[in-house]
């Protein structure tokens, strides 16, 4: 800052003026000029968010060379694969969907049991494990699934559903050379680690849904002869589903972006698994596997860029989707909260 | 008259004998004994923390909600004391409703909020639209919302919701409706719509309000109990405790001392 005090300053200590006609002089150009210059440093923090966007959008569709090659990467025989890229968009949503299915039916569960019928320093105590759940690293479930889990598909799940449920389209064992069901990796195991993984988010965001609704609403509902399952599933759920999509919404995020566990136990096979038990490969997990291809060879790397385009656009989309579906029930359901 | 009332009138729907409520250390309610007749209404007054609606939550096993309290005594709801062993509260509630200090309709429809009880108790599709009907006509609200049933509870106003409260309480036919001061965070014009719902409402239940409102009290009430630190202090004919009341207490509170 200046050492020298603007002129303007000088007059703060005396006493006020007496009243005039004439109308008060505004600031002084010079300090307008500085306040607008201290508006804009302030402004440009916010901006930042989406200059990086815009940032990754634009680079990404200039490396993957969309214009030239257009959309021919997703035909069969298209891309670096040639079953073609739509095996990687059809692999991630094979395993995200389910997996955000049973994470928010386990984290609803959880978030039921903790909030409405567990003793209080029970939940206390049970709580905070969901948030270890969270800040396990995702190699760990990885390694985890691949060790542990991987031989348990392998040598008791899948021959177990082969035995039992063949008569059910997809679930008999194929002889197909390269997915044997014994390994146990694979899109079942996939499901798993994805499942786990979004379990943290999901609970969380239900569990604290769940925990907004106000104890006269709740015991309203108990006053009128419900059991809490019934104020739970007819009042609670309603007033907490805000929250309850936006588990949906970060959760499937979640899923769908997750790479290293999954590249680690779904068989890293290129192309559409023929039965339930098979391999698959999805965006995410595909492009860290193909780093050093893109090295040797230009058209892998447009090839890489222009899926993580489509998973961008994927989860951007979520997003907006989720923002706009989670407002509309805002406005509609809650309003006044 | 003394804290005793005239029991066994016949006609009591409520009987209330030596009804306490102690927290840890402290006694919020020490045996309080009141009968509630049909077709009446029961202004319970007192300052706050004087327990009146620990007394009303008690009438229906709401106090059990709240942890660390433990209740002593017998409540009779028509000769069958509700906390005897074998009782589920859930089923003394379908019997004796309440209301609640703010509006606390449900994030459904206006219609959904009144049939809530009703699905609740898996009545009969056909049975739901007149039950709906009688309800909101009870609360004194159907006039108000007959033309669009299926908007939302919450765009009714304060006044409107608190009525549609005490539809969906009324849908299920209770004997008996608890009022924890119903009109708290409601305007003045909202709470005489209240009011008047009431006073119609008396001539059918039993009605208990609970009420820091001593005009609210003389507006809508048969009779007044008084409470002071977790004892009835005086119960009688409103008229006769506003007006003249016996104890020095409530004297002061209804002169507006505490």
């Amino acid at each position: 800052m200046s050492p020298t005090p603007a002129t303007g300053d000088t007059g703060d200590r005396e006493p006020l003026p007496a009243p005039s006609n004439e109308p008060p002089a505004g600031p002084s150009p010079r300090r307008l000029g500085r306040a607008t210059v201290g508006k804009v440093i302030a402004f440009l923090p916010a901006l930042v968010p989406t200059a990086i966007v815009v940032a990754i959008v634009v680079t990404l569709v200039s490396s993957s060379h969309l214009h030239n090659f257009g959309w021919r990467f997703f035909e069969a025989g298209g891309g670096s694969n040639p079953y073609g890229d739509l095996v990687f968009i059809v692999g991630s949503f094979l395993t995200a969907v389910p997996a955000l299915f049973f994470s928010m039916l386990i984290g609803l569960g959880i978030a039921i049991a903790s909030t409405t019928y567990l003793p209080s320093f029970l939940s206390k105590i049970l709580d905070p494990f969901v948030d270890l759940l969270a800040g396990i690293p995702s190699v760990v479930y990885g390694i985890w699934a691949f060790i542990v889990v991987a031989p348990v598909f392998g040598t008791l799940v899948n021959p177990w559903a082969v035995a039992h449920l063949s008569f059910l389209p997809g679930f008999a064992s194929s002889n197909h050379p390269t997915s044997p069901t014994s390994l146990g990796v694979g899109v079942p195991l996939a499901i798993v680690v994805l499942t786990l993984m979004a379990l943290p988010i999901t609970t969380l965001l239900i569990r604290d849904a769940l925990r907004s609704i106000p104890r006269d609403l709740w015991e309203s509902g108990l006053a009128l002869g419900a059991t809490r399952w019934e104020v739970v599933r007819r009042v609670s759920l309603r007033h907490g589903s805000r929250g309850i999509w936006s588990a949906a919404f970060l959760g499937f995020g979640r899923a769908i972006g997750e790479t290293v566990a999954v590249a680690m136990v779904i068989g890293s096979a290129d192309r559409f698994p023929v039965n339930v038990y098979d391999s698959s490969n999805t965006m995410a997990a595909y492009m860290f596997e193909n780093l050093d291809a893109a090295l040797v060879n230009p058209l892998v790397g447009y090839n890489l860029a222009e899926l993580a385009l489509v998973l961008l656009a994927i989860t951007l989309a979520v997003n907006i989707l989720g923002r706009r579906l989670v407002t509309h029930i805002y406005a509609q359901e809650v309003p006044g909260l | 008259m003394s804290a005793t009332p005239t029991a066994g009138e016949g006609g009591s729907v409520v009987e209330v004998r030596d009804l306490g409520v102690n927290a840890k250390e402290q006694k919020i309610l020490d045996s309080i004994t009141l009968d509630f007749a049909a077709r009446s209404l029961t202004a319970v007054i007192g300052a706050s923390g004087s327990g009146k609606t620990t007394f009303i939550r008690s009438l229906n096993r709401m106090v059990e909600l709240t942890p660390g309290l433990s209740v002593q005594g017998k409540v009779f709801y028509l000769g069958q004391n509700i906390y005897d062993r074998g009782i589920d509260p859930v089923l003394v509630r379908r019997r004796i409703g309440m209301v609640f200090q703010r509006p606390t309709v449900f994030p459904m429809s206006v219609f959904e909020n009144a049939a809530f009880g009703l699905r609740i108790l898996h009545e009969e599709e056909d049975n739901i639209d007149p039950a709906v009907q009688e309800a909101l006509t009870r609360a004194g609200l159907w006039g108000e919302v007959k033309d669009d049933l299926d908007r939302s509870a919450f765009s009714l106003s304060g006044g409107q919701q608190q009525r549609l409260c005490i539809a969906r309480a009324l849908a299920i036919r209770p004997r008996v409706l608890l009022l924890d001061e119903p009109t708290s965070a409601l305007d003045p014009m909202a709470s005489q719509h209240v009011e008047a719902t009431m006073r119609r409402l008396k001539e059918e239940i039993v009605l208990i309000l609970v009420t820091h409102n001593v005009g609210q009290a003389a507006r809508v009430s048969d009779r007044v109990a008084f409470l002071h630190t977790g004892r009835l202090i005086e119960v009688g004919p409103t008229a006769e405790i506003l007006e003249r009341p016996r104890e020095a207490l409530t004297q002061q509170f209804i002169t507006g001392r505490f």
